[in-house]
């Protein structure tokens, strides 16, 4: 700050002046996805929900007030096979009259090894709230940016598939979840 | 009993095969039919499973009893058979064997349409016949699947009826130069 000019300096301060101003960005829905990979009966399959709703606070450079709210409309599913979606989102599964909503809050992000992010968050799927982390990887392009973020979950931590179905020879209990967004950005919390 | 067919009667191997494919095909029948009424349970899953692996089996035992059959010639018609009664006999011998052939490839087709897996008895995958998910022509294949398997149905009753006729009415060696051999021996056939 001690070589600043002037009007830079303002806007430091000004900056200072709101906690917590980290970058947010508006999702572009039609170019991200949120997808899953898992197996049936051994076989690799890939699945998405067409419906989220993400908010993104994102600042490269300052990860300590990054903060990630998503919700995600269970009722999206598609598998591309359409037993098996209706199979999924029945009671054995998803349950997704009961629970049509899933969602995801980040608690802490962390810089990891190789320059990764890790966000450390909360998960809450089918009633069961469960600690999960993803690896965060994010480009920028000028006004635009690519978020990509994975994380493993195991579907039975969640419920989903107990009983009867929970033979992972039938249908795996690891799931990586895989969600890429696109982008743009948005008016920081607060107005500019 | 000759490997080969004669003049005389049915070779070792068609034999083996006709019978090891009438096995299956009865089987597969009996399971189609009852998997299809069972509740969504992991069972059903296997039992589906099963259905399709003796469906691959069978596809590829037809092939192969196709190609051997290309290579030898078949036994004489009963000689006192008249000649309607031997196009009937060929015409419906053609159709069934179009019709083992084309079921399991529309339930692979189905399968394929649907976007279900298909490991041959846990072993390994086979790809699917269409480019994956494909909900227009899903109902299709499964309604030529079913179809083509009532009119095998048909079909059967009156080969075997045909069989029995011969056997019981006729006297001939028709059925036995399928299963214990012939029993006029005329050189090299048992």
């Amino acid at each position: 700050m001690m070589n600043c000019l002037g009007g830079l300096c303002a806007a430091m301060l000004l900056g200072l002046a709101v906690p917590a101003l980290a970058q947010t960005w508006q999702v572009d829905a039609a170019h991200s996805t949120l997808t899953f990979t898992n197996t049936y009966q051994n076989v690799e399959y890939t699945g998405q929900f067409r419906r989220f709703d993400a908010d993104i606070n994102y600042d490269p450079g300052d990860i300590t007030h990054a903060k990630f709210d998503v919700s995600v409309d269970i009722t999206s599913l598609d598998t591309r096979n359409s037993e098996r979606d209706h199979t999924a989102l029945g009671t054995n599964f998803f349950d997704a009259t009961k629970f049509p909503k899933a969602h995801f809050v980040t608690t802490a992000f962390r810089q990891a090894a190789g320059g990764k992010v890790i966000a450390e968050g909360v998960l809450t799927l089918r009633g069961v709230s469960k600690p999960v982390a993803l690896t965060v990887t994010f480009a920028p392009h000028g006004d635009t940016a690519t978020l990509d973020v994975t994380a493993p979950l195991k579907r039975l931590d969640f419920g989903i598939g107990a009983g009867q179905w929970a033979d992972p020879s039938m249908i795996g209990n690891g799931v990586t979840v895989h969600g890429h967004l696109l982008l743009r950005k948005g008016n920081p919390q607060g107005g500019s | 009993m000759p490997l080969r067919s004669n003049e005389q009667g049915w070779g070792a191997l068609v034999r083996a095969f006709h019978w090891l494919i009438a096995v299956l095909i009865v089987a597969q029948g009996v399971i189609g039919l009852s998997m299809v009424q069972m509740g969504l349970t992991p069972a059903k899953v296997r039992v589906f499973a099963l259905h399709k692996s003796i469906g691959m089996t069978i596809l590829a035992l037809v092939l192969l009893r196709i190609a051997w059959r290309l290579t030898e010639r078949r036994p004489a018609d009963p000689s006192a058979m008249p000649r309607w009664q031997r196009r009937a006999a060929h015409a419906l011998h053609l159709a069934l064997y179009v019709l083992i052939l084309a079921i399991p490839l529309s339930g692979w087709w189905f399968n394929s349409t649907a976007n279900a897996p298909l490991v041959w008895f846990g072993w390994f995958d086979i790809p699917g016949l269409t480019g994956g998910y494909d909900p227009v022509w899903k109902p299709r294949a499964l309604l030529l699947h079913q179809t083509l398997f009532w009119i095998l149905v048909a079909l059967l009753a009156g080969h075997v009826g045909a069989a029995l006729w011969h056997h019981f009415r006729e006297r001939d060696d028709v059925l036995r130069r399928m299963t214990i051999g012939p029993r006029k021996q005329n050189g090299e056939a048992r």
